[in-house]
Parts: structure tokens; C-alpha cells; sequence
């Protein structure tokens, strides 16, 4: 079983890129569960045609966490991917990084974590504990940082390099950087800087995935790539994206930049 | 690791406080361990007092659903039927949990229950110590005052209800205001109802507990004109200083009050004739001991030689207050030095 996790500034695409992988790899033949951490909860939409799934979360809430079953949470999506929302609470009151805690904890306790590849989509950054749940106690060992050239969503990879490396030198941690991925916003050197940002944090990139409208056409038909555009040359780099993931061994302790560092790498890709 | 009661949590302190209006009813916002572990430290202190009703504490025993989607409505709930079971007023307490995940205390507070529900600010040892909640818990419940005009009595600030000889105490001050021909009027806050607490404001003087209340008692001068004095006294002369500042702050002449104390005084010493010349060893709170001029006083009067030979006797914390705290000392020592023969 390969249990990996997407982390990346908020609004860079980690619930896209993640739908596509996990249809890329249904098509390949895998049993997939992909995990949304996000009170958001719409990691998996695409993947539902548009659905919005009820969250454990939401059971919780209504039902409390005795009388909940596997078939209240897990959901079959595009290609018989398995689709949960971790969900979490209002905008503005309680504790959303304790309901990933609790929402772990329920999965667990329902033998929900079992499939050839179990994809976790986290919320923006790690912001607290709770986020940096599916890098702890054993969940993903494979951490997939996406970002584009932008400064702000390098930061943000950066700070989560930080959560990686902090973490991997606990004892019984097996958390360890998987690679980058590039959603791009075609930016002129893009690529190189992002490859670059990849060596320096050492690791390395392990797709490109340019910009394309069909992203946002599939969006708006509530499908991913992979389902409305199969053909098309996205699709194909989603599928690359899951083949590399599918043959991947190479995961690394990550060394964080400093911030000046950082900044006078992107300034270096941007000034011109 | 120290345990000095100093260094426990806002809730006990602010309990301290709450719990000594009886009509009321407190509730501890937070997960039920905070609760249990006030409740079981209340009923062990309050029953050596000979105290055996434990205080109205309730707790809104927040859990893992809580913590995830906030406490704010279980919190309103239990005011809500707190309430309807006829109390006269609520005082809230909010836990390290609550200020944790950001429940808004004071706003579920602010609406309209009927009853006055009163937001302490507390949140647990996040929020500070037992001084924090003690000092909080104070200045909180002025909220009920109203103001009026000095009508002569004095006011007694923060009366320790968790201490021993809470009582023995207030009758002492009790005894020297009806010395200088003045009466407390208002035990702020012990055994008094809710309606009670209206009155602050009406003293002529207020009288803390002690110096470490000092921001309670500028607050209350401030908010009402009330002039204060720091705290009740310990041993000999600092009874009859108190004596002279209490008649000068509520106008009275405290000269005959004095003559009599002393005189008192002189009476109670030749009574602890046999206690004099003995070598004893003070032991206790080391700061209690040495900054304590009361147990000075005792020396000089009784000619008492101090070393690690002597016979141990216990200086209690809080020191015992006025003439007659000094004479239940003596009586404890006295029996402790025979008891040695």
C-alpha cells in the first residue's frame, strides 16, 4: 500500500492535481481512497461529478462518532475511487486541525485505510498539529509538495519542508519528501525555477504540469481531466504524474531554505 | 517542583470568589476533569472548615465533538437551564480548552438570560494563576454595584474562603470595628446573595485581605471613592496601627480603642507567662518566617532564643489575624512546647 499526501499553498491546485492523480491511477487499475483534509470539503468533487459528499465531520456532528459506518463516510467516485471529506466546523469557531485528529481516528477505527494508494489532500499549509496529522503516526510517508513559480506558493512549500523535516527526525517517523510537483501558471522559466527550488529543498521535480483552460472546462463540466478530456495533453501529464508517483523510491529528508535564500532564488527565475 | 497555592489554576481562584454567593450558581466551560478536580479540592477544604454542602459548580463537560465545532451553544444551553432552576445569578468560567479553540465567553455571556450571567476571565492556567482568578473574580463581580452615597460601614475585600479561620478572622476585624463604633457591612464576597453585591459601592471603607489585592482596592477607590487599607493586621502592633488608621479614614477617634487593645494585649501576654525564655525553631513557608514581623514581635515579648535545637513550632500560612490570632498561636505553641517536656 502507498499512502501519500499532497501539501501546498492554498488555491495552487492540490485538489485538481489530486483528483487527476487519483483517476490517473483507477486507470491503472489501483484501488484508491483520496482523503480531503480540508473543511472545505471539496477535495473529491470532481471526482463525484460535482457532489458534494457529506463529511465525517458533518456525521459527527449529527450523529456523534459511535454510529457511524463505513459506507456513511466512503464514497465511489469516478473509476471507483473512494472518496472521503474529512469536513471540519464553521468558518470562525471550534477547532478544525482536532477534526482532522478525530477524523483520522474514526477512519482508523472503521479499517477505512486499506488500498493500493491512499491519497491525502491537505488543506494550504500546515498550520497546526492537526494538519500535520497525515505525516504523523505512520499515515503518509510520501509528502508530494505542489506548487508554481509564484514567490508566496514557493514560501509556503518551503514552510511545509520545514513540518517534514521537524517531523522525520522523530523516531518512528517514516514521513519523508516524495518530490514537487509544478502546477504552473506560465510564468517565463517556471520550470527551471521550480526544478531549481526542487535541488536546493533536496529533492527534485517530478512533473511539470503546464496551464491549460481545459483544466477549468473539465471543472465546469464536474469531471476531471482525465474523465472529459482523456485525449488531451493535460490528461497526458496527469498520467505521467501517476506513473512517476506509481515508480517513485526516492524520498528525502527535505533541507528548508532560508528565506533570503529563497527569495533571491526567485528573484534570480522572475527579475527578467 | 514547587505546589505553593499560588502557582494553581485561574479557576480556583475565581471559584474562591463565586462560590461565596450562595444564590448563584457557577459554571465551569471546559471539559469535566476541570470541574472534578475544583469540586474534590472544594469539598476536601470547605469539610476541615466543617463545611460539608459542596458549592453549586456546574460544567459544561465539553468533549471531542466540542473542541472540533466550539462549545459557544452547549455553554448557552446550560446557562439557559441553570436559569430555569431559579438561580439568582450565573458566573462563567472558561478553561485552557475554550481559549484554545476560541469559544467566545463573554459574548454567549452578554445576552439576555433573565439573571445577571457574569463572565469571569479565567481560561484556565492559560489565562494566569490562582492570583489571576482570585484578583479577576473580584473586580468581575463589581459589575453588580450600584453607586451610592458612603453610609458609614466598612466593606471587607476578599476574604479567602478556602483558608483556615476565615471566620475566627472576621470576627476579630468585627471585634475591632465595634472598638472604633463602626460595623462591616458587607462580606465581599462570603456567605451574601446575589442582591448583595449591589451594596459595594455603599461602604465608607473597604479593608483587603491582604496587600496582594492592592490592584482590587485602587480599582474599587477608583470606581466608587472608596479609600482602602491593605490588609488585616498581624500581631500586636500592627493591630493597633490598624486600629488608629481604620478610625482616622472613617472619622472616628481611635485613641480609647487603642488604650483598650493594648491593654488587652498586656493581659493576653501574662497569660503565655510560661511560653518566655524557651528555645524554639520556627518552621513553615521560609518567606512567611522571615519577613514575618509578628513572629519578631513574639520573640522580643517572650525572650525566646531561635536555633535548629529548639523546640519546632509552625508558623502557620496566612498568619493569624489581630490580638486574638495571636493568642490562638500562642495557645497552639504553648501546647506544642509542653507537649515536648
Amino acid at each position: 500500500m502507498k499512502q501519500i499526501a499532497l501539501y501546498g499553498k492554498g488555491g495552487i491546485g492540490k485538489s485538481t492535481t489530486s483528483a487527476n492523480l487519483s483517476a490517473a491511477l483507477s486507470d491503472q487499475g489501483l484501488d484508491i481512497l483520496q482523503i480531503g483534509c480540508d473543511p472545505k470539503r471539496d477535495s473529491t468533487r470532481m471526482l463525484m461529478n460535482g457532489r458534494l459528499i457529506p463529511t465525517v465531520m458533518d456525521l459527527v456532528r449529527e450523529r456523534g462518532d459511535r454510529n457511524i459506518s463505513i459506507e456513511d463516510v466512503v464514497f465511489r467516485g469516478y473509476g471507483g475511487v473512494r472518496c472521503v471529506e474529512a469536513g471540519g466546523p464553521e468558518p470562525g469557531v471550534g477547532c478544525a486541525g482536532r477534526g482532522i485528529i478525530a477524523t483520522f481516528q474514526i477512519l482508523e477505527k472503521l479499517g477505512a485505510l486499506q488500498a493500493d494508494v491512499v491519497l491525502y489532500d491537505v488543506l494550504g499549509d500546515v498550520v497546526c498539529g492537526g494538519f500535520a496529522m497525515p505525516m504523523r503516526e505512520g499515515y503518509a510517508q510520501e509528502v508530494y509538495l505542489v506548487t508554481s513559480g509564484e514567490l508566496m506558493s514557493l514560501y509556503a512549500a518551503n514552510n511545509i519542508c520545514k513540518a517534514i523535516a521537524r517531523l522525520s527526525t522523530r523516531a518512528r517517523s517514516r514521513c519523508r519528501l516524495a518530490g514537487v510537483i509544478c502546477n504552473a501558471k506560465n510564468m517565463p522559466r517556471e520550470k527551471e525555477l521550480v526544478e531549481e527550488f526542487a535541488e536546493r529543498i533536496n529533492s527534485r521535480m517530478i512533473q511539470f504540469i503546464p496551464r491549460d483552460r481545459i483544466v477549468q472546462v473539465s471543472e465546469l463540466n464536474k469531471k476531471t481531466v482525465i474523465e472529459f478530456a482523456s485525449d488531451s495533453a493535460q490528461a497526458e501529464a496527469y498520467r505521467n504524474l501517476a506513473r512517476k508517483v506509481m515508480e517513485n523510491t526516492r524520498l528525502d529528508i527535505p533541507t528548508p531554505l532560508e528565506i533570503e535564500d529563497l527569495e533571491s532564488l526567485a528573484y534570480e527565475y522572475i527579475k527578467e | 517542583m514547587s505546589t505553593s497555592r499560588s502557582e494553581g489554576c485561574t479557576l480556583t481562584g475565581a471559584l474562591s470568589v463565586t462560590t461565596g454567593v450562595q444564590d448563584a450558581v457557577t459554571i465551569i466551560h471546559g471539559p469535566a476533569g476541570c470541574a472534578h478536580h475544583n469540586v474534590s479540592l472544594f469539598f476536601s477544604l470547605l469539610h476541615e472548615q466543617d463545611i460539608g454542602a459542596i458549592p453549586a459548580i456546574r460544567c459544561t463537560d465539553l468533549r471531542e465533538s466540542e473542541v472540533i465545532f466550539g462549545g459557544e451553544l452547549v455553554l448557552e444551553a446550560l446557562v439557559e437551564e441553570t436559569v430555569r432552576e431559579g438561580w439568582k445569578s450565573v458566573f462563567v468560567l472558561s478553561t485552557c480548552v475554550v481559549d484554545t479553540i476560541g469559544d467566545d465567553v463573554a459574548a454567549v455571556c452578554s445576552r439576555e438570560y433573565g439573571v445577571p450571567v457574569c463572565y469571569i476571565p479565567t481560561s484556565g492556567f492559560l489565562g494566569g494563576v490562582f492570583q489571576t482568578g482570585y484578583e479577576n473574580a473580584l473586580l468581575a463581580l463589581s459589575s453588580f454595584s450600584c453607586r451610592a452615597a458612603p453610609d458609614g460601614t466598612v466593606t471587607l475585600i476578599g476574604e479567602k474562603n478556602l483558608e483556615y479561620e476565615v471566620e475566627e478572622n472576621f470576627y476579630e476585624i468585627s471585634r475591632l470595628m465595634s472598638a472604633l463604633g463602626a460595623r462591616i457591612g458587607l462580606r465581599y464576597v462570603r456567605n451574601i446573595g446575589t442582591d448583595r453585591l449591589a451594596d459595594l459601592g455603599s461602604g465608607s471603607l473597604n479593608i483587603l485581605r491582604d496587600r496582594s489585592i492592592d490592584t482590587v482596592g485602587k480599582k474599587f477607590r477608583e470606581l466608587f471613592g472608596t479609600p482602602y487599607i491593605e490588609a488585616l493586621p498581624e500581631g500586636f502592633v500592627q493591630t493597633c496601627e490598624f486600629l488608629e488608621k481604620t478610625g482616622e479614614l472613617l472619622g472616628k477617634n481611635p485613641e480609647s480603642a487603642v488604650d483598650a487593645e493594648i491593654r488587652l494585649q498586656k493581659r493576653m501576654i501574662a497569660r503565655f507567662r510560661d511560653f518566655a525564655g524557651r528555645q524554639v525553631c520556627f518552621c513553615g513557608i521560609p518567606g512567611v518566617v522571615r519577613n514575618s514581623p509578628a513572629i519578631e514581635e513574639i520573640i522580643q515579648t517572650f525572650d525566646l532564643s531561635c536555633d535548629e535545637d529548639g523546640i519546632y513550632l509552625e508558623v502557620p500560612d496566612p498568619f493569624p489575624v489581630g490580638t486574638a490570632g495571636m493568642s490562638r498561636l500562642l495557645h497552639r505553641w504553648r501546647r506544642t512546647v509542653r507537649a515536648d517536656k
